[in-house]
């Protein structure tokens, strides 16, 4: 697959995941209402009410957030003439605007971007990764970060938390009002208990599976982004060569929070995690061998 | 309720209508911004090369025939206009630094000097930056060149004024040199 159908299917699926989100809020609400009749409907709006106002301030802040939260430090072009110089090739390719540029003193190589459009991009890069890697390594590095804020990642993975959020809560919810509520308020309506036992099952599970959706989503786009970052340089073989030096590398960035573990093009995270289910990148070595399938094309 | 129903498929129809004339005016847009950044980032080159020419002239003072090219070709591609010519001198431009480079490496005091390595430095991302620009501006000709052929965009082509756009193709004879292949 070249890069412009690795583009187009990762959207394609992110679409999916997205609708699947959609349909899993509709799945809770209907076994809510099943479950407790029509009288509670009132509280899925104040439920997605929370989730939004807790999301979007991290969303619409993200740039100053996630500066905060990572120990970040933003720099000038005369700080670091060179670095700043291959962005400016990275966004002439991509016709982005120059983002903000930080540096977050760190040995262990990693890069990230947020923000919640291109105006108000920030990317930064740990000490480490600056050392470790050669031109065109750091320009594939650069490239994925960009491609994020071209493919407004930030609303993406927004969009998603705000959902698994609302589903959180709205599932928390129920699930007190069982038990100190007593149970359903008007019997007349829905007396089916097949139906009671699956909307209970929904009730219980939802959040799971919210995660999970969240997780698939944050793992299309990690691929999403490594294709659009060779339609920027049409260099795979840059791109790849960086993730060979992560996938060598075992140092750790040291994280403040994990909160935002997601963001780096190397998860903090992943090597501890569960499963592959529940990660927010897909396996490196999986992303190498698309990167490397691309080369074999050119 | 008839005219109710009426009215919205109507109104649909006219949203579709702008939507297709503001994707091709947007579309052209973006391709005239890329053409834009192509200029900026040909000028920059030229801008350099003086110095840069320069720079080599005080160690390398009989190379003459070299710098002439370096000029000359200079001269045209700060005259050209048509996405064809600025393609065409840019080409030669990018030929006659070359050039310009190989005399260099026969002069190791010239190829030690500061002065000489970060104007090289410079010249290397802003061949660069031209490169990207040019990508740009062709993945952007592709895009509005396909919205000029294709269903629905079509039809809304002669309305808003937009044709297809000329791709920016540089003729580097390195690239013609095909490897000959010997039995």
């Amino acid at each position: 697959m070249n890069f412009r159908t690795q583009q187009a299917a990762n959207k394609r699926k992110t679409i999916g995941l997205l609708v699947g989100m959609a349909v899993l809020v509709w799945l809770v609400v209907y076994a809510a209402l099943t479950y407790f009749g029509t009288s509670t409907a009132g509280i899925v709006p104040i439920a997605v009410g929370i989730a939004l106002i807790s999301v979007w301030g991290s969303y619409y802040g993200a740039d100053k957030l996630v500066i905060t939260m990572t120990g970040a430090k933003l720099i000038q072009e005369s700080d670091n003439p060179k670095l700043f110089a291959l962005i400016q090739e990275v966004t002439i390719a991509s016709g982005l605007p120059m983002p903000k540029v930080a540096i977050v003193v760190d040995s262990a190589p990693n890069a990230f971007a947020t923000g919640r459009n291109p105006e108000h991009a920030l990317i930064a890069f740990t000490t480490g990764i600056l050392d470790a890697m050669d031109r065109d390594q750091l320009q594939g590095v650069i490239a994925h970060e960009l491609a994020h804020v071209a493919n407004r990642d930030t609303l993406v993975s927004a969009v998603a938390a705000t959902t698994a959020g609302a589903i959180a809560i709205l599932s928390d919810m129920m699930t007190r009002m069982m038990f100190f509520g007593g149970g359903r308020r008007d019997r007349g309506n829905n007396g089916n208990p097949i139906m009671l036992l699956v909307s209970l099952l929904i009730l219980i599970l939802a959040p799971l599976a919210a995660i999970l959706l969240k997780s698939a989503i944050s793992r299309k786009r990690e691929s999403l982004a490594d294709a659009t970052a060779v339609a920027f340089t049409r260099n795979p073989a840059g791109l790849r060569s960086a993730l060979e030096v992560l996938e060598r590398d075992s140092t750790v960035v040291q994280q403040k929070s994990t909160s935002v573990a997601h963001i780096w093009i190397e998860s903090p995270l992943d090597g501890k995690a569960v499963s592959r289910l529940f990660s927010t990148h897909p396996p490196i070595a999986e992303r190498i061998a698309v990167l490397k399938a691309m080369e074999s094309l050119n | 309720m008839k005219t109710i129903v009426v009215l919205g498929v109507i109104a649909l129809i006219v949203l579709f209508f702008i939507a297709q004339y503001n994707r091709l005016i947007r579309l052209n847009i973006s391709v005239n911004e890329a053409w834009a950044q192509i200029e900026v980032q040909l000028k920059r080159r030229a801008d350099l090369i003086p110095n840069l020419v320069e720079s080599v002239k005080g160690y390398a003072k009989h190379e003459q025939s070299t710098f002439d090219a370096v000029v000359t070709a200079r001269a045209k591609a700060t005259s050209a206009s048509s996405v064809a010519d600025v393609a065409a001198a840019d080409g030669m431009l990018t030929q006659a630094l070359r050039g310009l480079l190989a005399v260099a490496e026969a002069y190791p005091d010239l190829k030690a000097s500061a002065n000489f390595l970060s104007l090289q430095d410079e010249l290397a991302t802003t061949e660069n930056k031209v490169a990207f620009s040019r990508q740009f501006y062709n993945d952007n000709v592709r895009s509005l060149n396909t919205a000029v052929k294709t269903v629905p965009t079509n039809f809304f082509a002669g309305i808003a004024k937009v044709t297809e756009r000329e791709f920016y193709e540089v003729e580097d004879p390195q690239d013609r040199n095909a490897p000959k292949v010997t039995f």
